[in-house]
């Protein structure tokens, strides 16, 4: 770990559902840092909690109310931030990969790449419209899929649409990628296919958390963190 | 910006928002056209008894004004007065050509002696006769065998001096007294013995003698012995409301007034006979026309005034005290609007009714709406998870889909005006295609499709499609019915839903309410943004986690 600042960090996260009328703790006290630049790959059983300390990192989830811990970016917590203060750390600070791609069905590639970009804007931010669509093409040429700018994802390969999916966690320039497990539903070669291209992201700098369950995939990250009942080992 | 995007590709990539953009149009049309069609009628009910009797009128008892020419002069100086014509109006017993086996049969009708001449500069009274030449724009509307063609049918003339071509008293009969006059379709009459029964020029009324009976009033309020008097049936009118055209009878001004003892004569004193002066005529009501523009109301405030300093002036005339004129302390002055309020008050009730009525499809627009977007949103709960996870907060997801029923609102209310401007400017044209039996190829058409439709059903059904087995059987029962309804029309003759024979307009009131359509589509707006706010809350409210797993 690095010894300065980590970038984000999860410092005894609790987070339990409620099944029912059956409390379940998911993670008991979890901990994470995560340096600038690294790489780090949570790995652990199904249902272990991995992709609730990502949700819960990413902001897309609340740790519990009661001594729930805290999640700090650049040392600010964001875990008792306000809903919009939230609502921008999404948007602007990290993007989600997730295992089933999740593109909105009506959009054309390019909408579904620009889509955090234009949820940032206001309701009358049609003048930067343009510069965001170029960023979007740039990404998606990027990743080879300058031909499929207007298509609809049900038109793609699933390759192709975990890729639409990394340009649009890419689109607002966030300085961490969290990608839960983005080879899941995928084939070994695609799946490689997609590893290359989160090294390459990582290789020009970009902090990512990715969880998997499979040991070869985590074993190409900076660092591997297993999940064990609720918490890191 | 991404709200815009979003609600513009739900709309035009799914069914369902056209399903609730139809439901919307639907449920405007039906309102628009219903209450365009009952604020036709009433406009054509209060013009046509604005026809008959102008825009103000200046009425007193059966005793009636005297000094009435002396008053008619004074209403017509009235600043925005065109003009202004003396009735008398009184009941009265009118001896009709018709009754069992031959005989006659005598009816209780209201009379109104009129000056033809002087009626005509304040209400169109020569457009109210039925028989007479057509004009132009009457020309193309009739049937080629309608005997006012003949223009030896034209009784313009008796109508205009109400005197037959034999110099007898004429009397103008409201169209719907007689019962031999039958109401067409086309808003013609036809005579016939009973129902249904070929044309019969013996039952016209025009020509017949008729005899009336009145009875005068003293200025005390009692009855004279009653008056007597032949008369011929000059011709008959038309003014599209059944309460005057089945219940008065026109006859010439002084006729009348000398039936009624209201004729100019000579005062004498009851106990040595000496004269006292000239007891002058008299008509109980005046009809004044206002000038192009002129708000009857106003004119109203501006005559009433003019009336009492009249009646003030008269009654402390000394030739009047001398002569012993009883002078009415009050006149009564009223709008035509306030004087046929019993007629027109209760098609506005009921226009008031089926507004109130038909506003439930408002919350029916509504309900739609809800059904459909609960369903749209129950659909894009992962969506709602992925626009979370991009940083979209929940006032945003909440505006996605109150803008999503805001545009359908607006784009069914948009098509449902179409639709209903379109129906209502061609209400009758519609009617009419209706009302003609359909050629039998259309029947036979509907038929053979019905046939088509249960064979692709067999089709569908051994292929194993239950949904398409569904979907033909449905058209085959839809076009099996049509095929009947064509059938049916053909052997009926058509279908006439506004009956001539029963309203008194032989046209539907094809006029757009423009200001009620306008409201009617802030309505069906308003309720759509309401149906869908519950959803559009429901989606706010979602939580993203929970629906990213969905998959």
């Amino acid at each position: 770990m690095s010894e300065t600042t980590p970038l984000l960090s999860g410092r005894g996260l609790r987070k339990t559902y409620r099944l029912g009328r059956v409390n379940v703790p998911v993670l008991k006290g979890a901990s994470l840092d995560v340096a600038a630049g690294e790489w780090v790959a949570v790995v652990g059983s199904s249902g272990s909690g991995k992709s609730t300390l990502l949700h819960l990192l990413g902001g897309l989830d609340q740790p519990d109310r009661l001594d729930g811990g805290t999640v700090l970016f650049e040392g600010q917590i964001v875990s008792s931030l306000g809903p919009g203060a939230t609502n921008r750390y999404r948007n602007r600070k990290v993007g989600f990969v997730f295992q089933f791609y999740h593109l909105l069905p009506e959009l054309s590639v390019v909408d579904n790449a620009t889509l955090p970009a234009m949820v940032g804007r206001s309701p009358f931010g049609w003048l930067g419209a343009r510069a965001i669509r170029r960023r979007a093409n740039e990404l998606l040429g990027a990743f080879g899929l300058g031909h499929r700018l207007h298509h609809r994802p049900n038109e793609l390969s699933g390759g192709e649409r975990q890729r639409v999916a990394i340009a649009r966690a890419l689109v607002n320039d966030p300085q961490v990628l969290l990608a839960d497990e983005p080879t899941g539903n995928l084939d070994a070669k695609t799946g490689q296919e997609i590893l290359d291209v989160v090294r390459d992201l990582h290789r020009k700098g970009l902090t990512i958390v990715m969880v998997t369950h499979d040991p070869t995939i985590a074993a190409q990250a900076d660092r591997r963190v297993a999940l064990v009942d609720g918490a890191i080992a | 910006m991404y709200q815009a995007l979003l609600v513009f590709r739900y709309l035009t990539s799914r069914i369902i928002p056209l399903i609730a953009v139809a439901a919307v149009a639907l449920c405007v049309t039906l309102v628009i056209v219903v209450v365009s069609v009952m604020t036709g009628f009433l406009d054509m009910l209060r013009s046509s008894g604005r026809t008959l009797v102008g825009d103000v009128i200046v009425s007193h008892d059966l005793v009636g004004i005297p000094y009435y020419e002396e008053l008619i002069t004074a209403i017509e100086k009235v600043d925005g007065v065109e003009a202004a014509a003396p009735v008398v109006e009184t009941f009265g017993l009118v001896s009709m050509p018709y009754g069992v086996r031959g005989g006659n049969r005598v009816e209780m009708l209201s009379i109104w002696g009129i000056d033809p001449t002087r009626l005509q500069r304040v209400v169109d009274y020569k457009r109210m006769l039925y028989w007479q030449y057509p004009d132009d724009e009457l020309m193309p509307t009739l049937a080629s065998d309608d005997p006012r063609l003949d223009r030896s049918f034209d009784a313009l003339d008796q109508a205009m001096e109400m005197r037959s071509p034999e110099g007898a008293p004429g009397m103008v009969l409201g169209i719907e007294i007689s019962p031999f006059n039958q109401r067409q379709r086309d808003g013609s009459y036809r005579t016939a013995p009973r129902f249904g029964a070929p044309q019969n020029p013996d039952y016209w009324m025009v020509g017949q003698n008729v005899s009336l009976t009145v009875v005068p009033v003293t200025s005390g309020g009692t009855l004279k012995a009653e008056n007597r008097t032949s008369m011929r049936i000059v011709n008959e009118f038309r003014t599209g409301v059944f309460q005057f055209d089945n219940n008065r009878v026109l006859v010439g001004l002084a006729e009348l007034q000398k039936m009624l003892s209201l004729d100019e004569s000579t005062q004498r004193d009851p106990v040595d006979g000496t004269v006292l002066g000239v007891k002058p005529a008299r008509a109980t009501t005046i009809l004044v026309r206002a000038k192009e523009g002129v708000d009857p109301n106003v004119l109203k405030d501006r005559i009433a005034p003019v009336v009492d300093e009249f009646l003030a002036a008269k009654a402390s005339d000394p030739a009047v005290l001398k002569a012993q004129v009883i002078v009415p302390a009050g006149i009564e002055v009223k709008t035509w609007e306030e004087r046929l309020e019993s007629l027109i008050g209760p098609v506005e009730k009921e226009r008031a009714l089926m507004r109130t009525l038909f506003s439930l499809i408002y919350v029916v627009c509504a309900g739609l709406v809800l059904a459909i977007f609960w369903a749209i949103v129950a659909e894009k709960t992962r969506d709602i998870g992925i626009l979370r996870s991009v940083g979209a907060g929940r006032v945003g997801i909440l505006a996605i889909f109150l803008a999503y029923g805001l545009v359908i609102g607006v784009l069914g209310s948009g098509v449902g005006l179409g639709l209903a401007a379109l129906v209502v400017g061609h209400i009758n044209e519609i009617h009419t295609a209706m009302g003609q039996p359909p050629p039998a190829a259309i029947a036979f058409a509907a038929a053979a499709a019905a046939f088509a439709a249960i064979l692709a059903a067999v089709y569908s059904a051994r292929r194993g499609s239950v949904l398409y087995t569904l979907l033909w059987l449905i058209v085959a029962v839809i076009l099996g019915g049509l095929a009947f309804l064509f059938n049916y029309l053909r052997q009926t003759g058509g279908f006439t839903i506004w009956d001539p024979r029963v309203y008194y307009f032989s046209r539907i009131p094809s006029q757009l309410d423009l200001a009620n359509a306008l409201l009617t589509m802030a309505f069906a707006t308003l309720f759509s943004v309401i149906g869908a706010a519950v959803p559009a809350a429901k989606a706010a409210d979602t939580d993203p986690v929970r629906s990213l797993r969905y998959e």
